[in-house]
């Protein structure tokens, strides 16, 4: 009896040690936090796995840009070290790998967190503590807007509800007398943008008749388009994730329904499109307009560009078997690139309240990453970094470009 | 750029008729993989959650044989249909048999267990982007008074019963299916008259994992592109197909899944506060309310258990 | 006497040795800790109702949500302190439990896994579904509400200051162990005898006139309880709640979590919680390649079930009685 309490009680000693040995981190000892003479330390979360895993190249992009310039000698001398860690786009796991980043891997910034609901988890937080929430990359309007209340959070790409406005005013100057049909996600991406078409529309006889919604865990969406082609709306807004984009353009064609077609920059990479034409056999996807800020490295325009040059070769050498296609590695490299530009600015001496000064007084014209004309750029009454975009159009498979730059400016 | 097309509004009965069209063929779906379940379950008295991951892995086997080393279509179906039956008679062998004698709760966690390895795999091997893969039947679309129905979608409801008559043929007609039909009921008799019951079961197996692959075959270019979530949602759709049919009657599979799809699709669009958002937990209120209501499903069968 | 001195000498060696822990961590381990008495609440639980009475639940995540969004919407909403709502999630979520034990009667075995496992997957949608009440996707923020306990400022218990991390570590672990003994009280005698009849020999336990139907929606209710006390510690570890935080792979891993622990002992379901904790994040150590922390996940899962049927608890015990020198037939549980 006793010989089997002293083996219970040796057996719950060592599990808890194991436990403990387990919680045993490797404590960076640095002066500052996440900084030393020889490297800045720079973490953040994305879903490498689970159903938005697809936009986890956000990291392997920017990761591999970061090792392009270490290799060419860092930032003020400084290697610049990238940490990612996989929240399977739970914001629970977000939460506690995020502390784990700022309390025991002792991180300078958190960098390039994926996901709107994860960045809304971390944001109170990360402000409390003072540690910046660098472009967290999420097009979630509140990480520009509420500036005042969260000042060390700031997104990259442009809002759901800028580029929703900006859909809705052209089609408010182009088509005057669509009757429009929109699907959405059920979420606050597919709810933004929506918002934000409708307000573009504001002022002008175009109008939306119908809007279907669909939850993320849907399989598919064919009902939703039957609804809206049953609508007699000529026009067809797709405010939905790649999956469900190509869906609606296939159903769509399905049911003998040819639309004009809105599509959101989220699902319009040339690759999304080319499944959605079906091998050119679906014409829905003919004249689809779109809004774009980054180069599509599958767009032959940029196939001799000098940073597109420079993508694939920084990918096939930093980021061996990742999809070069894939145009969220692109998105890495520009968010890569303009932390670049704000490490330097920091000078010698890097500090936090150094990066966020910086990070509200951005004026960066060169990132060529995104398309040219295009500037990051912020100010006192400006949280936004990227409010230009082009419009585009789908035309003989593949994107064209027309118009000039649009600029957002918030109402 | 062109003139749009106009809408044309048709008239509420032939949305009504779009709807249920249109709903037969996501049922459709839902039974090929169905029948999967139901085979598993019928062969060898497990409930497989992994069901759908594996169907998803053997989609993929498809994909990179066609778009990625060039084999023509039929061939790399053989090919994906032989791999998958070797696969699921050496899951069965490997995994499930050494535990299956054990606890029910030992089996399910082998088979979660096996969810997330194939999900993990695909994944792994893959990547996570979208894909497009080659559909068995052209994707045209036949227009019938203002409903438009695809030749697809026809032909994933066909195999499917198909598929039924196959295995209805296969359990009553032929020795192995006979055997088959004894290993799952009597194990211990079945042995007595020479039966090689764990043969028996593995085929149960190897033949449930050809049937998803079929289904994920089909539903890949039904759901309009390949990625390794395809058959996560699907794969409650599928179970309360089969329970709603009946979890041992592949033909209330199919019965099951086509009255799912057509079910969920009209109340969606007619009870308003369901909607498209509460489409799964429609789905799941389906299990729970057959598992409550009428254990058996539509087409039950009776068991007594001794005591 | 005898009976009871072996285990409450083992349960005072694991409290002393939680008390005086945080002494050799750091801030940020004993934050990691506090997440592992979480899962032991839920793991307690749990263990209730599938290592006493048997049944399967796949989908008590669910569970859990139910008892943190009571916690959020009475913190947020409400301006209740963080502590009380705790026992406010437990009723709640024991009641839902109940209500859900009584239709589960007819279930068994695998079907209640399956109805469980559709319950886990549509969870997350029906939060969303439900938003004036949740809040939806955007969900709802503790962080920075005087009602968090050393949210802002640290806080004096007993004479000392506890920052959010050690206060959190002293929260989770003390509601821990009182549930624990709660539980024991509750499981000694004939609730405890009834409950392991019913998962023995449904058959012989009614005709011994253990009333099923009571033991087993008790059970349930029981479970679903300590699953909302666990939600609850949970939504006010992270500080905040969203409809993504409790996934199905979350009602997986507890019922893994339960597996691996052997249904049993204390220690048992202590070390299951370290394996929820810890797993994820050992797995990404090993690889990071997309895709390859579930390969690993799932392997582990299958050659624990291999290997350790019996759980961690059971190897434990079977060394004890290897060394002992005899086949020990007791039902685990009664140590």
């Amino acid at each position: 009896m006793r010989r089997r309490l002293v083996l219970c009680s040796v057996a719950a000693a060592l599990a808890f040690s194991a436990g403990a040995a387990a919680l045993a981190g490797t404590a960076r000892t640095a002066a500052d936090p996440g900084v030393t003479p020889t490297s800045i330390l720079l973490g953040g979360t994305v879903p490498l796995s689970g159903v938005a895993a697809a936009y986890s190249s956000v990291a392997v992009g920017a990761n591999a840009y970061f090792k392009y310039v270490n290799a060419k000698g860092g930032v003020n001398g400084r290697r610049i070290d990238y940490t990612y860690l996989d929240d399977q786009y739970n914001p629970a796991n977000t939460v506690q790998l995020t502390r784990k980043l700022v309390e025991q891997d002792k991180v300078f910034a958190i960098f390039n967190t994926l996901g709107t609901e994860p960045n809304l988890a971390i944001r109170p937080y990360l402000n409390q503590l003072k540690v910046p929430q660098l472009f967290a990359a999420s097009g979630d309007t509140s990480f520009g807007a509420d500036a005042a209340q969260y000042p060390y959070t700031i997104g990259f790409q442009p809002s759901y509800q800028a580029e929703g406005w900006i859909l809705g005013r052209y089609m408010r100057q182009s088509h005057p007398h669509a009757k429009i049909a929109v699907i959405a996600q059920d979420d606050s991406y597919g709810r933004d943008l929506l918002l934000g078409f409708k307000r573009g529309l504001v002022g002008g006889s175009a109008k939306v008749i119908a809007a279907q919604n669909y939850e993320v865990t849907a399989s598919d969406v064919s009902s939703q388009i039957a609804r809206l082609k049953a609508s007699g709306a000529d026009t067809l807004a797709i405010f939905a994730t790649p999956q469900f984009a190509i869906q609606s353009y296939v159903y769509a064609s399905k049911l003998g329904w040819k639309p004009f077609v809105l599509t959101n920059a989220v699902s319009s990479a040339s690759n999304i499109m080319v499944l959605a034409s079906e091998g050119g056999t679906n014409k829905t996807v003919n004249g689809s307009v779109s809004v774009v800020f980054l180069k599509d490295p599958t767009d032959p325009r940029w196939s001799k560009d000098p940073a597109i040059v420079l993508y694939r070769s920084i990918m096939a050498k930093y980021a061996k078997g990742a999809n070069v296609k894939d145009v969220y590695n692109v998105y890495g490299m520009a968010v890569a690139y303009a932390t670049v530009d704000l490490l330097k600015r920091l000078g010698k001496n890097p500090t936090r309240a150094g990066l966020v000064a910086a990070t509200d007084s951005m004026n960066i014209t060169d990132d060529p990453f995104l398309l040219p004309g295009i500037v990051i750029k912020t100010g006192p009454k400006d949280h936004f970094p990227i409010n230009q975009v082009y419009f585009q159009q789908w035309v003989n498979g593949g994107w064209k470009q027309f118009g000039s730059l649009v600029t957002y400016k918030s109402q | 750029m062109g003139s749009p097309m106009l809408g044309t509004m048709g008239s509420p009965v032939s949305d009504f008729l779009q709807q249920v069209v249109s709903g037969l063929a996501s049922g459709g779906i839902y039974a090929s993989l169905a029948l999967a379940l139901v085979l598993i379950h019928r062969a060898t008295g497990v409930i497989n959650f992994a069901q759908g991951e594996m169907a998803t892995f053997s989609t993929y086997l498809l994909w990179t044989l066609t778009a990625n080393h060039g084999w023509p279509y039929w061939p790399a179906v053989g090919f994906t249909l032989a791999v998958s039956f070797v696969g699921g008679f050496g899951v069965y062998e490997m995994v499930i048999r050494p535990v299956e004698k054990g606890s029910v709760l030992r089996v399910v966690i082998v088979t979660i267990g096996l969810l997330l390895l194939f999900n993990g795999l695909t994944t792994w091997i893959w990547g996570g982007s979208q894909q497009s893969l080659h559909s068995p039947f052209p994707t045209r679309t036949i227009d019938v008074g203002g409903v438009a129905i695809s030749v697809l979608d026809l032909g994933t409801i066909g195999v499917s019963i198909g598929v039924v008559i196959v295995l209805w043929l296969f359990f009553q007609f032929t020795k192995v299916g006979l055997a088959m039909r004894a290993a799952a009921t009597n194990p211990a008799e079945s042995r007595l008259v020479g039966v090689r019951v764990s043969s028996m079961l593995g085929l149960g197996w190897g033949l449930a994992a050809v049937l998803g692959a079929i289904a994920g075959a089909l539903a890949a270019p039904s759901l309009a592109s390949l990625d390794p979530n395809l058959m996560q949602a699907t794969l409650i759709y599928a179970f309360a197909a089969a329970v709603l049919g009946g979890i041992d009657s592949p033909a209330g599979a199919v019965v099951g899944g086509l009255l799912l799809g057509v079910g969920l699709n009209l109340l969606g669009v007619y009870v308003g506060f369901i909607g498209a958002d509460l489409r799964l937990p429609a789905a799941l209120a389906v299990i729970l309310v057959v598992l409550l209501v009428r254990p058996g499903g539509i087409f039950r069968r009776r068991v007594v258990s001794r005591v | 006497m005898r009976r009871v001195a072996g285990p409450l000498a083992l349960f005072a060696a694991l409290a002393v040795a939680v008390v005086v822990a945080p002494a050799f961590l750091s801030d940020f381990q004993a934050q990691e800790a506090a997440y592992v008495a979480v899962y032991a609440v839920a793991l307690i639980g749990l263990n209730v109702l599938t290592g006493y009475t048997g049944q399967i639940s796949l989908g008590h995540g669910a569970f859990m949500a139910v008892g943190g969004y009571t916690t959020a919407i009475l913190m947020v909403d409400h301006g209740v302190r963080d502590v009380w709502t705790i026992p406010v999630a437990a009723v709640v979520a024991g009641a839902a439990g109940y209500l859900f034990g009584l239709p589960a009667l007819r279930l068994s075995g695998l079907y209640l896994a399956l109805a469980t496992f559709a319950i886990a997957v549509a969870t997350p949608s029906v939060i969303r579904k439900f938003e004036g009440f949740t809040g939806g996707e955007s969900g709802k923020n503790l962080f920075g509400l005087p009602q968090l306990t050393a949210g802002t400022t640290p806080v004096h218990v007993l004479g000392r200051q506890l920052n959010y991390n050690n206060w959190l570590y002293y929260l989770c672990w003390t509601v821990a162990f009182v549930v624990y003994v709660v539980g024991w009280l509750m499981l000694r005698g004939r609730t405890g005898r009834a409950l392991r009849a019913v998962r023995d020999s449904e058959t012989a336990a009614l005709s011994s006139g253990v009333s099923l139907a009571r033991y087993k929606t008790l059970a349930f209710g029981v479970s679903a309880a300590y699953a909302g006390v666990a939600g609850s510690l949970y939504t006010i570890a992270n500080a905040s709640i969203y409809p993504d935080t409790f996934p199905v792979q979350l009602s997986i891993f507890l019922l893994v979590g339960v597996v691996v622990s052997g249904l049993g002992s204390l220690a048992g379901l202590v070390a299951g919680a370290v394996f929820i904790e810890f797993l994820p994040i050992w797995a990404q150590d090993i690889s990071k390649s997309q895709g390859a922390p579930s390969v690993i996940y799932g392997a582990i899962l299958i050659a624990v079930m291999f290997v350790l049927p019996t759980g961690v608890a059971g190897m434990a015990r079977r060394v004890a009685t290897f060394a002992r020198g005899r086949y020990d037939r007791r039902a685990p549980g009664t140590d």
